[in-house]
């Protein structure tokens, strides 16, 4: 009897006896040539894969994504605005301060009154004198409208040509532009993004108390032992996991000639228990989200080491990089704008961080979701708030992206669960 | 002109409480007329004496759905003069009630710490009572921050 | 695969020693103030009551509301003079009651 994926009978009694003996001693090495079983006809994750409930719903179809690109180019030129603008400055005020179209300009900008001056960002510069600034209603549209046509690599969103203001809108922003000609009044130091002190995270991520997310150590471990509907286990092959998976973590994710892309803990977790016990823990469900942090808690402490040297690492670490630089969504943004360019900075009232650092705590508890994230779901929900639709968490694309993070934080010592907001 | 009660007191902070409230839209100001309805209950409608108490909590909390807390009482927990209750609550969330602490001698320590949620950025009031039938209290102004673009 | 209640409290102290002890429950806590996905409120579920006794004798209780956090923690102190079981429970809205022990030697 046959299962598609599942191993029969004696073909999986005989891998099993391969792989008890490749867990030896002297024999492993001569054996070591073996391939780690792994499912490679089915998909790792949900399909079709749907965005989970609960996230924004829009259609970004008509911007790129990390998988397609369709991003409409940029104007060559200025719109040609004829006269002096005339616009309602307190109907600007309160779209500038609009979280819903996007964030609201308070994301990046000091803008005097606007919003209450309540924890204003400063990615981009504090526009409270604009008024005084000698700018003409021109340059002060067409920055909102589209500020590509005087800087091409700006970070700041085609606000008027990507669809989020209309014309009528725009002009009462600049109408409340104009007016700004002092600067902001803050009801609190903590308000004023240039005296906020960078948040510094204090917590003891592995302290049991401190981090629920702890509990999937306890409940992978109860998932290693369970057998599967064909009689298997983790444990039958892996008897001794702190041993064995004392530093296999930290070398991921890495490049698989089988499936031709690079593989993350995550995805190794779905295909290879579907290839052996028989086990279905599609990317993303709560056991995969178990096992992943279980096998780079048994890791804690070692230090990332990718590779980065083989041709298929370096062409993965090169696409990655390059997608890390891809403007997505209708926000029109890049990792490399907010976790590079801007990193630093604060983008409303949370702090913008650098790739080092943003990786070796993943899979982590999220405080303010009350689950563990693994990374992919940490790039999906990145994407959707850029106003790009998310590719599935198996995408190739993907793939690459957390192998050129992994490279970026070499050297930083595995220490998850993680735990932040 | 009308005496004030000792609830308005509590709320305008007129009797040495100093207690604040922030925000003026209708639903804040009906959380921080039932916060101070609750410390009155608790109180018997007796004015809390500012001092004693301290609250720790983050200046600005990162989100509003974990806040860690901590209230100590500079008071004695001997066996005749200990303090027996803590109450905790927040003047700008739907419920304003947070919690309300017991302790008995064999606390030994007048201290107790959570998580708390909060609605939106507002103050913390919490209200000790002693077995001697004191009151005293303190609050904290707690930033509840705003996110970037949702992330 | 039911998640279990963490406690860390000393296994040893001093007489007249005070010992920090702290609690975690995974619990929803479910405030009522959220909605399904259909706008419908999803009804409040909390545990409204956390109490340590130490031999039978009240140390420290907890009566909260739904501003707890899920996974309610819980951390205070207690003054020992003498070994036996600290008991603790955590009563739920619908009136089931979880329940742990600890054992301390004092000397």
């Amino acid at each position: 009897m046959t299962r598609g994926g599942i191993l029969t009978g004696t073909a999986a009694i005989a891998l099993l006896v391969g792989v008890v003996v490749l867990a030896g001693g002297p024999i492993a090495s001569a054996q070591s040539k073996k391939e780690v079983p792994l499912d490679t006809k089915g998909e790792a994750s949900e399909r079709p894969w749907k965005r989970y409930a609960g996230w924004p719903t829009r259609d970004e179809s008509k911007y790129n994504t990390l998988g397609n690109l369709a991003t409409p180019p940029a104007p060559k030129q200025p719109r040609k605005i004829t006269g002096p603008i005339t616009g309602d400055a307190k109907k600007g005020a309160e779209l500038a301060a609009d979280r819903n179209r996007g964030g609201s300009c308070l994301a990046c900008h000091v803008m005097g009154p606007a919003g209450g001056a309540n924890l204003p960002g400063n990615v981009a510069p504090d526009l409270s004198e604009i008024g005084n600034a000698g700018r003409e209603d021109e340059w002060l549209f067409n920055y909102i409208y589209d500020a590509r046509v005087y800087n091409p690599d700006t970070v700041m969103p085609p606000w008027g040509s990507h669809g989020f203001f209309n014309d009528q809108d725009i002009n009462d922003m600049v109408a409340f532009l104009k007016t700004l000609k002092s600067p902001a009044a803050f009801k609190t130091t903590l308000d004023d993004p240039t005296k906020r002190p960078p948040p510094v995270e204090k917590r003891d991520n592995l302290d049991p108390i401190e981090n629920p997310g702890m509990w999937a150590v306890d409940k992978a471990q109860e998932l290693w032992k369970q057998k599967s509907s064909i009689g298997f286990s983790c444990n039958t092959c892996h008897s001794d996991p702190q041993t064995t998976f004392k530093t296999w973590a930290a070398s991921m994710p890495k490049w698989e000639p089988r499936l031709n892309k690079v593989l993350g803990v995550e995805e190794f977790v779905t295909r290879h228990a579907k290839a052996t016990t028989g086990a279905n823990w599609l990317m993303e469900t709560d056991d995969n989200l178990a096992m992943s942090v279980y096998l780079r808690f048994l890791a804690n402490g070692t230090p990332i080491q990718v590779d980065t040297s083989s041709a298929e690492a370096k062409a993965a670490i090169e696409r990655g990089k390059e997608l890390s630089h891809r403007k997505v969504g209708q926000l029109n943004m890049a990792c490399t704008d907010c976790h590079g360019i801007v990193a630093n900075h604060w983008i409303r009232g949370q702090w913008l961080g650098e790739p080092k650092g943003q990786y070796d705590h993943f899979p982590t508890w999220r405080t303010s979701l009350l689950k563990v994230w693994d990374i992919r779901q940490r790039f999906q929900w990145c994407q959707v708030n850029i106003r790009a639709d998310e590719l599935p968490p198996d995408a190739k694309e993907y793939g690459d992206l957390e192998l050129y993070l992994a490279s970026q934080n070499e050297g930083l010592k595995l220490s998850v669960p993680g735990i932040r907001h | 002109m009308r005496q004030l009660s000792r609830r308005d007191a509590l709320v305008l902070g007129a009797s040495g409480a100093a207690l604040t409230v922030t925000g003026w839209s209708t639903r804040a100001s009906a959380a921080a007329k039932e916060a101070a309805e609750q410390i009155d209950k608790f109180t018997g409608g007796k004015t809390a004496e500012k001092g004693k108490v301290s609250i720790e909590l983050p200046e600005i909390a990162e989100n509003g759905n974990t806040v860690p807390l901590s209230v100590t009482v500079d008071a004695p927990m001997t066996a005749d003069n200990y303090v027996s209750e803590i109450l905790v609550v927040a003047d700008g969330n739907p419920n304003p009630g947070v919690a309300t602490f017991h302790l008995s001698p064999l606390a030994g320590k007048a201290e107790a710490s959570t998580r708390i949620r909060l609605a939106t950025t507002q103050n913390i009031i919490a209200v000790a009572k002693t077995s001697k039938g004191e009151f005293f209290t303190n609050q904290k102004l707690v930033k509840v921050t705003i996110g970037g673009c949702g992330g | 695969m039911a998640e279990k209640p963490r406690l860390k409290i000393p296994k040893e102290a001093k007489k007249g020693e005070v010992i920090e002890i702290k609690t975690l429950l995974p619990h929803v806590m479910e405030s009522g103030q959220r909605k399904d996905k259909d706008g419908k409120p999803i009804a409040r579920k909390i545990i409204n009551k956390f109490a340590c006794e130490f031999n039978g004798k009240p140390v420290f209780t907890a009566n909260m509301e739904p501003a707890i956090a899920a996974n309610p923690y819980i951390q205070f102190h207690a003054k020992v003079e003498e070994s036996g079981t600290f008991k603790f429970t955590w009563t739920d809205d619908d009136g089931t009651v979880t329940t742990a022990e600890e054992k301390i030697t004092v000397s």
